[in-house]
């Protein structure tokens, strides 16, 4: 370069930069006269408001409800407000949806549940200008109560669950005021996926969603599977009791490891420790010796397993099963399995609404069933996944690959998601499963699958000390740790067997949905403990 | 597709999954000792052995009686077949040319002009793309296959060729580690694949591998 040159770019550098600063000086000047005009509106708006507002009794946020007085006044539900209502001028406390002003509208939807109708304030001789401009400032997720005439629609309301009307405002109260920034749009978190790619619109992770569940438990999807999720276990607790069944109630603070001491969860107990239950296992059989003849129970159970899988919880809610039986242990079998089915056909009846619902956000087919269900055994197990090219051996386990390829090769040949796979190898039960006695090889222990998913396991239990005794000392379990387990069978037990099923599993896999913390309410796994 | 003519690609150090080896069947050289002792961590042993092994599966299938004797040359363990009449031959795809020859089975290299270069062009996939493929770049390779053979029996249209039967020693462990949802995703493939590993005379040493005929996956569930 020639010291030319080099002048020359100078130049052209300060030239460059008396521009740039002039651009600048531009622009606030522009945004100074943006200011002043902003500045001109809002006052003109003020003092609109300040001018006469014939309708300001009509709306506004009263004090805080502290319950001062009980007013006499009905509130309709939103899933109530149908064509026959129409004309009727009621009141309905809901929650702000969507809201979009339009000149001298403002159109709202009202959420409630998992229900939503479509309500409009409107400038006439019942509200006024600013009464609109209120309703559309109205933060979402608000709590309002309505006051409106519900009106039948020209057209159906294709967005709402209340298609046939809509509701004309002439009173809105803000009830409890949300803050105008939410963690998360309801929208994002029920589209389905695969559907907002296309759109480039946003979708809100498993992660976000959990961190605020509350939030998140308000979507119509997650009201569906939480009411259908209420309704296994009512049905479950229904369908036992019909049978002759007990519920009972077991501690979950235990003095030993019931399944084994590798994951369970240790608490310190005044001067020594103790172990949250893996099972009510031992309780159950308790009962059972105790002459309770049929019992169940629902309650937590815990696992300190460290697995982060789409289908493992350190916490979830056990449903549990003990009874006695006569002579073969497949009447237990045929009593759980047919307990399942009622619970199959008790939610197809009574939730098409909720499958429905969920079905919309997650696409997945129709539960199928058998009656009687299916039973086969392990060795007819091991034999189609031969056929399909799967290489194990007799008493090897099943890998859960295996056991979803299993499902599959199930539900093509016989139809069924659901089916009982019993005789599994002794080998890789539990201490106190009862052996075959045809084969040692094998054991009275079955599994129960949904969509080729292992939801229960369960077995025929030692009911002889003796044997007992001879199962622990072959599992290398400390005698002395297990004492009074074993002592509840020296006086006189009676043959039984039982089973546990997760119910988050169940609900997770009747709805045909990914991951189980989608059915826990506020999961618990090794890496969340909140909320 | 790569229109090389060489044989020579480098060998990326994969290891290929070996077969069993029954001393029965493979060629005489694979018994030499200095061989066996190779054995143990050479992958590129194991290719040149599957090599040699594929072209004794050939001859047998094309009627041989007797089994040539092969050498290999170089870092790829290129096989080499010393004939009676003059310069050896080089390379997989030459010698099993040669053998159909040998064999009086010309339409295996194709009926027509056209067949014949579409065969000639497979040949050349096996060994160019196929052969030493990294693992990353089987799923693509798996997709293309599967996408030609949607509208075909066999590579070359509705004759069975040279190529369907080196294509098929090609993939074939590959196949054998597919799970059954993978093999139902390409459908088309595992159609070919099965019909010619049940080819008279073409599987040979080879396990057969499953391949089944009812879909399971059909719904979009997991």
């Amino acid at each position: 370069m020639t010291k030319e040159e080099v002048k020359g770019a100078v130049e052209e550098d300060s030239q460059a930069q008396s521009k740039k600063a002039l651009k600048k000086q531009q622009k606030e000047a522009e945004k100074a006269a943006k200011k002043a005009e902003k500045q001109a509106k809002q006052a003109a708006e003020q003092q609109m408001t300040d001018e006469d507002d014939f309708a300001e009794d009509r709306y506004g946020v009263p004090p805080m409800l502290q319950s001062q007085a009980r007013l006499d006044r009905v509130l309709v539900r939103v899933q109530d407000l149908t064509a026959e209502k129409a004309g009727q001028l009621l009141w309905v406390r809901a929650r702000i949806h969507t809201s979009r002003a339009k000149g001298k509208q403002c159109f709202l939807v009202l959420r409630q549940q998992q229900f939503n109708v479509q309500a409009l304030v409107a400038v006439g001789d019942r509200a006024s200008k600013q009464m609109v401009k209120f309703a559309a400032n109205i933060t979402k997720e608000s709590i309002v109560d309505v006051e409106g005439v519900v009106r039948k629609v020209e057209q159906k309301i294709e967005s709402c669950t209340q298609q046939d009307v809509e509701l004309h405002i002439e009173r809105i109260f803000v009830v409890s005021q949300a803050e105008p920034r939410l963690p998360l749009q309801l929208e994002d978190a029920v589209r389905p996926e695969g559907e907002g790619d296309e759109e480039g619109r946003a979708t809100v992770n498993q992660d976000t969603r959990l961190d605020n569940r509350v939030i998140d438990l308000r979507t119509t999807t997650s009201q569906a599977i939480f009411r259908l999720q209420s309704g296994v276990c009512q049905l479950f607790r229904d369908t036992l009791t019909s049978k002759g069944f007990v519920e009972i109630q077991t501690p979950k603070i235990i003095s030993a490891a019931s399944e084994g001491g590798a994951n369970v969860f240790t608490v310190s107990y005044f001067k020594t420790s103790a172990y949250l239950a893996q099972s009510p296992q031992l309780y159950k059989q308790m009962c059972i010796c105790a002459d309770f003849d049929k019992v169940f129970c629902v309650g937590p159970v815990f696992r300190a397993e460290d697995s982060n899988t789409h289908r493992h919880l350190t916490e979830f809610v056990g449903l549990d099963i003990e009874m006695t039986f006569n002579y073969h242990y497949h009447e237990v079998v045929e009593s759980i399995a047919d307990t399942m089915v009622q619970i199959f056909k008790g939610l197809r009846d009574r939730f098409q609404t909720e499958i429905q619902t969920v079905n919309k956000q997650y696409p997945s087919e129709p539960f199928k069933f058998l009656e009687p269900t299916l039973r086969l055994e392990y060795w007819e197990a091991v034999a189609m996944l031969r056929q399909a090219g799967v290489e194990m051996g007799d008493e090897d386990d099943l890998s859960t690959p295996n056991e979803k390829l299993l499902g599959r090769l199930v539900k093509e040949k016989y139809d069924t998601d659901f089916y009982v796979l019993d005789k599994y190898p002794l080998a890789v039960r539990p201490f106190y499963t009862m052996p075959d006695p045809s084969n040692p090889k094998y054991s009275n222990s079955y599994d129960m699958f949904m969509r080729g998913e292992e939801i229960l396991s369960g077995a025929q239990r030692v009911h002889d000390a003796e044997l007992l005794t001879e199962r622990a000392l072959h599992h290398n379990i400390d005698l002395e740790k297990i004492k009074a387990y074993i002592d509840s069978f020296r006086f006189g037990a009676p043959p039984h067997a039982g089973g546990g099923i997760g119910l988050e599993r169940v609900t997770m896999l009747y709805l045909g949905l990914h991951n189980v913390r989608q059915t826990s309410m506020f999961p618990r796994d090794p890496k969340r403990l909140t909320p | 597709m790569q229109k090389t003519l060489s044989e020579s690609k480098r060998c990326s150090p994969i290891t290929v999954k070996s077969l069993p080896v029954r001393s029965n069947h493979g060629p005489a050289a694979l018994q030499s000792p200095s061989n066996r002792a190779e054995q143990r961590s050479c992958p590129q042993w194991r290719r040149a052995n599957m090599a040699l092994m594929e072209l004794a599966s050939l001859e047998k299938s094309l009627g041989f009686k007797k089994a040539n004797k092969y050498s290999t040359q170089g870092n790829n363990k290129t096989p080499i077949l010393q004939s009676n009449k003059g310069a050896p031959l080089i390379g997989l795809v030459t010698i099993a040319s040669h053998l159909v020859q040998e064999a009086a089975q010309p339409e295996l290299l194709g009926r027509t002009a056209e067949q014949r270069a579409v065969v000639r062009q497979w040949l050349e996939y096996r060994v160019t793309q196929l052969d030493g493929c990294p693992k990353e770049d089987i799923r693509s390779i798996l997709k293309e296959l599967n996408q030609y053979l949607e509208d075909k029996v066999y590579l070359a249209g509705s004759d069975f060729t040279l190529a369907d039967i080196l294509l098929y020693y090609g993939v074939h462990h590959i196949m054998a580690d597919l799970s059954v949802q993978e093999k139902e995703q390409h459908m088309n493939l595992s159609r070919w694949f099965d019909h010619i590993q049940h080819y008279p005379g073409i599987r040979q040493h080879l396990p057969l591998v499953v391949v089944l005929r009812n879909r399971l996956y059909t719904g979009g569930h997991h």
